[in-house]
């Protein structure tokens, strides 16, 4: 037999099978819509797998280490078995530099296999759990063939020996990588993964620093009302669910699946995967949606009521906790929110109070039903102008819809007596103002958030202001992030950005003989992942003496309230209810007073009963140690 | 959205309020000398801007005319110019609160004392007597009605200059406005009588005087009755005319209706609703005056809760809540409606402590917020304390649920020790009366502060000395009450058991008999209590005190409910006897009765003789304890009427030092508010 022969045959035999895979992989992805992506985004692939990806993956440098060993040698083994045999090149040199990729290959694989003896929950198991033996097969195989090569004749008649076993190596360890895309095993990660980035549905988180966490406008007048079967997603988007590994890594960050809501954003991604590819479900070897069994779907069916319940989809904060996390970089918030249009609008049965409150918002232009006049009943008595058209402010301060809720209104108060204690120039909309569409957007009732948004920039049009200032971060993402797609663009900043500006620039005259306390800051999704802005707040409280100690879950890895994305409206029961189990975070810190940077958060955790830590606005804080007029 | 009506803000004219609460005007009795209202009078209402309040009338009854007097009373002098410099602080200052304020004129006519002041002779347009207030008064002449209209033009001037927001003018409770509307005291013959035209024409004028110096756009209210309730009074359809055709004039921009008119002890009561009275009683007359009014309508009368107020108005019975004892309860209401801490709101029982020492010519005081009216020196919020100190309270009645609940707030460890299974002390007895359930209502909010404070309560524990000592205190305030004052004359034979006493009745120890005499020495709340609580479980009850009438020292308010029950349930009032002597004669008791003036003996057989002699001391402990204090339990009282710390709180204390201090009936019998001001004034400075 002639060894290098072999395995030449063996390298093209696993390209021609990798090469089909992908062929009936890609079909399944074609039975999606068309979308708009360029091929040039190929070009891109190792910068974005080299950067964007790998600024995730690095958040747990031990799988990252491993990852980069294991993949790394693995492609620097196929790239010269590619070079040296597959071209049949048959050069030692490059055989000295496969032992060296394979040796590295054996490390990685070596970790792995480490990581998978005691897993987390969150991982999945079934066929993952054969990959450390399949790689470690394959480097082996492929150390053995390196070796052979180098050593040629010297091994005398244990050469044959090693040969088999080294063509048996990496036959078995490469039909994983070779079939895994055809047959949507593990490996199938690896040549979707590097597609969807290429291809992926928001080209703009791969450009510079902008964040995109906007939801897209459908076209409602071409008759675009979200997703109803998995063939109704852009063929990009099956693709991307193609890409998820399994790591849990959303499922441990997802507020609902911890309060044992029925939903786990990783294995919505896996009900999406099992949808295109019209499957059973039954190989899903992960945790569930709490509470669901595993169910099938087909490309051409409707998900709900197959593939997902109905409730999986209502449970979701749209925190973007998941979508933080994830080193593939999934889009699920966009997934559940398609899902979420198409219900909305073609059938309205939203649950709970989620129809209510969307009929609110047609019907009144706010979410509670409110008169308008109502939402400044509150600055009566502090003298704020109401500006009339062809008067001039500085700063228009919006409240939205919290300015109806009575605890609100004290955080609103206290931002006014601070923005006056500033020497700014405020005033407000009063009845005029109109809701900003959030609820509706995210609840997936496009066409209530557009008529909503429509109202608010045509209202807006009719003053004269340099600023706009909120303290409510959905709000303030509405207008920064999501109405420049329907032509509105604003200078706008939130409270805490705005506040923690005049502290730097000691604009705001504060009492000197202000006590020092210890507080602990809750993050809103809406401010902080959605808007990256997690450093004003800090700031603000740095500036007026008060030290935060932090939750294990702070930042960028908060811990959402339970309010957003409608999840209050829509309720869905779990085992616990997550201000419950934010509350419980704010406990573990020993601290006495939350502060809160959001009307929604403020209501969660004000809402949480029995003993508790006191939740304080951002603008109360500063307005209780404002120096005495 | 909590409580949305209430906090809808309102227009009256172009005076916008932030919400729907009103403090209604009410007579103070804080002015100065001459009618000027100084920092006590300023700080009152100051405290309620603090607490929210959307709107203040204050200077209840306060006369534009120097023959309307206002001295015997303190009330506000608008008939001087003199009253602007005080009035635009109090109007500062309330607006630097963000509440408004406006003022009550008037002129009282017959509704007043001629005695006193000027010795003026009262006018009415009859000069037909007001029998409260012993208002001899004379026919009133037209010169007289010009000056007095040109009397309220001027204080319209005053109070504008004054930045107050707005002025209300009173024709309820028969001031000289409605004594011309009220067929009861006016029957003249010229054009302010006969016809309801003629009658409404001094109102008219005064408006129309009022309106020609302040404008259009200031805003000018009317307070008004709703009926009187006499058969020759005003009835309410004869008011809604009259409320129609004031509010379509144009010239007024809110009308206040109050129920009941009062020129007669029973309707007076009827005017402030005390417990007796069910919530919100007159709310329908205010309806009924708004279903004809071009203006907003306010009401106040026993509205005293937040829910309460909320449904009133969500109802559309009126547009403005006054809910002005409740703030005197509490003047921080509103926050904590807004904020919502109406668990923490002191909430008004009614007991109307404070409008019966109005009508004793005293100033206005809460039973149970000992800081209102007193903000100079006592405080309704506190600061923590520098030291934490170890403090034991010994006895949760009244006085030591306010001395617990002040020492905790001052951020003390506090011990309350309770020897009962209950907090309340003697209010738990007083609540056992009919119609008086709601004196609870005192100590349920004590109750709840010191839970919600986190107290170290200590009940069904009967301290003693080992005990209070093994808490290690710096400080012990003893606050331990009394016991029936019922051995002092030995001839009652209490000890023997002949007589028993109000609080063996009331607390259920001793059952009631048929006929029961009750022998009330005292003559406040708690021998008419036992009394009706006797009638009401079906006894034939008789009244003996040696006092000019039962229920002598009970208040203006108080009293005429009291009568309403002993009348109707046929109690039998004998004032101006003494009890010498009880003894037994077969199966019935003798109680042997000497009367006051003629010395003459009678006698009563009955089956039961129940005492009420006030409190004496329980001081066990007192004397007990007193050695060993570092005091030696002397509370200096140059500093405690000075409202200062005492001195030896400054003092360090060394090893098992300990100071001695005594609150409430434990030194003498006082009432609710004495006991709670004992402990107020002492534990804040703690």
């Amino acid at each position: 037999m002639n060894f290098p022969l072999a395995l030449t045959g063996l390298f093209w035999l696993g390209a021609i099978l990798l090469s089909l895979g992908l062929a009936r992989r890609a079909a399944l992805w074609r039975q999606g819509r068309a979308a708009q992506v360029a091929w040039s985004g190929l070009f891109a692939i190792p910068k974005r797998y080299f950067v964007d990806l790998h600024h995730v993956v690095a958040r747990d440098p031990f799988i990252a280490r491993a990852h980069v060993a294991v993949a790394g040698g693995a492609v620097a083994v196929l790239a010269l078995a590619a070079a040296n045999y597959g071209l049949m090149l048959y050069l030692p040199a490059l055989d000295v530099l496969m032992l060296l990729a394979a040796g590295l290959m054996f490390a990685g694989a070596m970790l792995v296999r480490s990581r998978r003896k005691s897993p987390p929950a969150r991982l999945s198991k079934g066929a993952w759990n054969r990959l450390p033996r399949s790689l470690t097969l394959f480097a082996i195989g492929a150390g053995l063939a390196a070796l052979l090569a180098i050593s040629g004749d010297a091994l005398g008649s244990a050469a044959r020996l090693l040969a088999l076993l080294a063509l048996a190596g990496l036959t078995l360890g490469g039909a994983e990588l070779a079939l895994g895309i055809g047959l949507g095993g593990p490996m199938k990660h690896a040549v979707a993964g590097l597609l969807h980035l290429a291809f992926h549905p928001r080209q703009e988180r791969f450009s510079g620093n902008k964040r995109s966490t906007d939801l897209k406008p459908l076209d409602l007048d071409s008759n675009e009302f979200g997703v109803e079967k998995p063939a109704d997603f852009a063929w990009n988007r099956l693709l991307s669910f193609d890409a998820c590994v399994q790591c849990g890594k959303c499922e441990a960050a997802c507020p609902a699946y911890a309060a044992g809501q029925p939903l786990n954003p990783k294995k919505l991604i896996q009900d999406m995967v099992t949808g295109l590819a019209s499957g059973d479900g039954q190989g899903y070897a992960g945790n569930p949606h709490p509470g669901q069994a595993l169910r099938g779907g087909d490309a051409q069916q409707p998900i709900l009521g197959g593939l997902l319940a109905e409730d999986t989809l209502w449970a979701c904060t749209t925190c973007r906790a998941c979508v933080q996390e994830c080193p593939m970089l999934i889009e699920h918030v966009d997934t559940v929110v398609s899902l979420r249009r198409h219900v909305t609008l073609t059938r309205g049965t939203v649950p709970n109070k989620g129809a209510e409150a969307l009929a609110n918002l047609r019907d009144t232009d706010t979410v509670g039903g409110y008169p308008l006049a109502a939402r400044y009943h509150w600055a009566v008595d502090l003298n704020v102008p109401v500006l009339l058209p062809g008067e001039h402010a500085d700063w228009l301060l919006l409240a939205g819809e919290g300015a109806f809720d009575m605890r609100y209104q004290r955080a609103l108060r206290a931002l006014v007596q601070v923005l006056k204690a500033a020497n700014l120039k405020v005033a407000v909309l009063g009845e005029a103002e109109p809701d900003c569409g959030d609820l509706a957007r995210r609840l997936g009732d496009e066409a209530t958030f557009q008529q909503l948004a429509g109202k608010m920039m045509s209202t807006l049009r009719h003053y004269s202001f340099d600023h706009i200032v909120t303290p409510d971060p959905h709000l303030f993402h509405c207008l920064a992030n999501e109405y420049p797609a329907l032509g509105g663009n604003y200078r706008i900043q939130h409270h805490s950005q705005l506040i923690a500006e005049l502290l730097a620039k000691q604009q705001i005259p504060l009492r000197a003989d202000a006590e020092t306390s210890t507080i602990t800051y809750h993050d809103p999704c809406y401010l902080g992942r959605y808007n990256g802005e997690i450093d004003a707040p800090r700031q603000v409280f740095k500036g007026i003496g008060i030290k935060v100690v932090e939750m294990e879950r702070s930042g960028m890895k908060s811990r959402c309230c339970g309010w957003g994305g409608g999840a209050s409206f829509t309720d869905i029961p779990g085992e616990r209810r997550i201000p419950d189990m934010r509350m419980d975070d704010i406990r573990a810190t020993g601290a006495s007073q939350v502060a809160v940077a959001c009307p929604n958060c403020t209501a969660m955790l004000e809402g949480v009963v029995g003993e508790r830590a006191e939740v304080v606005e951002l603008a109360e804080l500063v307005a209780a140690r404002l120096a005495k007029a | 959205m909590r409580y949305p009506h209430l906090f809808e803000p309102i227009t009256l004219n172009k005076l916008t309020i932030r919400n729907r609460i009103v403090s209604t005007a009410h007579a103070e009795v804080y002015a100065e000398p001459g009618g000027l209202p100084g920092e006590r009078y300023i700080r009152y209402y100051e405290e309620k801007a603090k607490g929210g309040l959307g709107l203040a009338i204050c200077g209840g009854s306060s006369p534009v005319s120097i023959d309307s007097p206002q001295s015997w009373w303190k009330s506000v002098n608008l008939s001087t110019d003199k009253i602007i410099d005080p009035l635009s602080r109090l109007a500062e200052t309330m607006h630097r609160h963000g509440a408004k304020i406006m003022i009550q004129a008037t002129h009282m006519g017959r509704r007043s004392s001629y005695y006193g002041e000027h010795w003026p002779h009262l006018v009415s347009p009859s000069g037909i007597r007001e029998p409260v207030h012993r208002g001899n008064a004379k026919i009133i002449e037209k010169h007289e009605i010009k000056r007095i209209i040109a009397d309220f033009k001027q204080a319209a001037r005053r109070i504008k200059a004054a930045g107050m927001d707005g002025m209300e003018v009173s024709a309820a409770h028969q001031h000289l406005m409605d004594q011309f509307w009220s067929p009861r005291t006016n029957f003249r013959e010229d054009e302010y009588g006969g016809s309801l035209e003629n009658r409404m024409r001094f109102g008219m004028q005064v408006f129309e005087a009022i309106r020609e110096e302040v404008g259009r756009d200031f805003c000018v209210g009317l307070r008004m009755c709703g009926d009187e309730f006499h058969e020759d009074g005003l009835s309410h359809d004869m008011l809604k005319d009259i409320a129609q055709a004031m509010s379509e004039t144009g010239m007024i921009d809110f009308l206040s209706v109050v129920g009941s008119g009062g020129d007669t002890h029973n309707t007076l009561a009827n005017c402030m609703p005390p417990m007796a009275l069910p919530p919100e009683p007159f709310v329908h007359l205010a309806a009924g005056i708004k279903s004809v009014s071009k203006v907003p309508v306010m009401h106040a009368q026993s509205i005293r809760d937040p829910n309460q107020a909320e449904r009133i108005l969500a109802s559309g019975m009126v547009d403005m809540v006054g809910m002005t004892r409740a703030h005197i309860a509490d003047p921080h209401l509103v926050i904590k409606i807004r904020d919502g801490k109406e668990d923490q709101i002191r909430q008004c029982v009614g007991a109307n402590y404070c409008i019966d020492r109005q009508y004793f010519g005293q100033d206005v005081l809460c039973i149970q917020n000992a800081a209102t009216s007193r903000e100079a020196t006592m405080p309704h919020t506190f600061e923590k304390a520098k030291h934490k100190r170890k403090v034991v309270v010994v006895g949760a009645g009244p006085a030591g649920l306010e001395a617990a609940r002040v020492a905790k707030e001052r951020g003390h460890d506090v011990v309350l020790f309770e020897k009962n299974d209950v907090v309340g002390g003697q209010i738990v007895l007083a609540a056992k009366a009919p119609q008086r359930e709601q004196m609870a209502g005192i100590i349920r909010w004590l109750d709840m502060e010191t839970q919600r404070l986190g107290v170290d309560r200590r009940l069904s524990t009967a301290a003693d000395e080992a005990m209070i000592l093994a808490e290690q205190p710096d400080i012990v305030v003893l606050a331990t009450g009394g016991v029936p004052n019922s051995g002092m004359v030995p001839g009652w034979g209490v000890d023997e058991g002949l007589a028993v006493t109000g609080w063996d009745i009331l607390s259920g120890k001793v059952e009631p008999k048929k006929n029961v005499l009750v022998y009330d020495a005292v003559s406040g709340h708690a021998g008419f209590g036992v009394a009706d609580f006797l009638s009401s479980r079906g006894s034939q009850v008789e009244i003996v005190t040696p006092d000019v009438k039962v229920g002598d020292d009970t208040g203006g308010t108080t009293f005429p409910i009291f009568y309403r029950r002993l009348y109707a349930q046929g109690m039998i009032p004998t004032p101006n006897f003494w009890m010498d002597r009880v003894y037994r004669e077969g199966d019935k008791l003798i109680a042997v009765l000497r009367n006051e003036y003629t010395e003459a003996l009678e006698e009563r057989a009955v089956d039961q003789v129940v005492v009420e002699n006030g409190i004496l001391p329980n001081d066990t402990l007192y004397w007990s304890l007193k050695e060993r204090s570092k005091n030696q339990g002397i509370t200096d009282v140059h500093t405690l009427f000075a409202s200062q710390p005492q001195p030896c709180l400054s003092e360090p204390l060394q090893g098992d030092e300990f100071l001695l201090f005594r609150v409430g009936d434990c030194i003498s019998m006082h009432n609710i508010h004495g006991a709670i001001y004992d402990a107020l004034r002492l534990v804040k400075d703690f």
